[in-house]
């Protein structure tokens, strides 16, 4: 993999960990029983944010792969659910309306480690044969 | 609460858009790296300066959620070390660590890693202040 784009997914994945991992605590805190569904799944995500950055650094490269397809799967699920009916979700989540609420990061920086792991992997078997 | 409005709040907002533009400026053409670790210099200023201030007024009383701008606080702090990350991948610190998946980067991506990290700092690091300054009262 790109050492540069490693180390930057690396910085976005910890600043978007640490956003997430905030509001997941504040949320499920302060008010779990107003959204339970939704609360947990901040959680969930924001525990995804920090282990794609750990496994980037350690070189995990079938975790940041699996997790990294689990956040896009989600932030899509999530996305199209809210826009389905929009009562489902009672308050906001990380992934709601495709991460709108943080300027589409949540959609585009998996797209992004799915491409740079690909790419990675391709050029090592490449290299392989 | 006027003083940070009127002085440090705007103080970071500078800086915050400093390290994105030469952020920019750096992934564009490397040698612009040395102007932005000034940068870097003075975000670790600016931050220093923002908390200590915050701090003073959760502490002054305030009807700020001590608990979420305490959080937002400790995320500016927590997002400096972020900052010039490419230091990780330079040769030497690399040859301390045993791990062989370990990054080794030559200087000019060491430069573009760091300008990757201010641009995303950067964007942060002035949303976090904003939300610290809305909840304090001190904007919209």
């Amino acid at each position: 993999m790109n050492p540069v784009a490693r180390i930057v997914l690396i910085v976005v994945y910890s600043i978007l960990g640490l956003a997430a991992t905030g509001r997941a605590t504040v949320q499920i805190i302060e008010s779990f029983s107003e959204a339970p569904l939704a609360y947990t799944l901040s959680a969930i995500s924001a525990a995804l944010y920090v282990l794609i950055a750990v496994a980037l650094w350690r070189g995990w490269e079938t975790v940041a792969l699996v997790g990294s397809s689990l956040e896009l799967f989600g932030v899509l699920v999530v996305g199209t659910l809210g826009v389905v009916d929009s009562t489902l979700w009672p308050d906001e989540t990380v992934w709601t309306g495709y991460g709108s609420g943080y300027g589409w990061v949540p959609v585009l920086l998996p797209l992004a480690a799915l491409y740079f792991l690909v790419k990675g992997r391709q050029r090592r078997a490449a290299a392989n044969r | 609460m006027g003083a940070y409005s009127s002085l440090v709040y705007p103080a970071v907002l500078v800086v915050s858009g400093a390290l994105v533009v030469l952020g920019v400026a750096t992934l564009i053409a490397v040698g612009t790296h040395r102007v932005l670790q000034w940068a870097v210099t003075a975000a670790y200023v600016v931050v220093g300066l923002q908390a200590l201030w915050v701090a003073a007024l959760l502490l002054s009383g305030t009807k700020a959620s001590l608990v979420v701008t305490l959080g937002y606080l400790v995320a500016t702090v927590a997002l400096l070390p972020l900052l010039g990350i490419g230091r990780l991948g330079h040769p030497d610190a690399a040859l301390e660590d045993p791990d062989p998946s370990r990054p080794v980067l030559a200087p000019d991506q060491i430069a573009r890693v760091d300008a990757g990290a201010a641009i995303a700092v950067g964007i942060a690091l002035a949303v976090a202040s904003w939300r610290i300054t809305v909840l304090l009262g001190g904007g919209s």
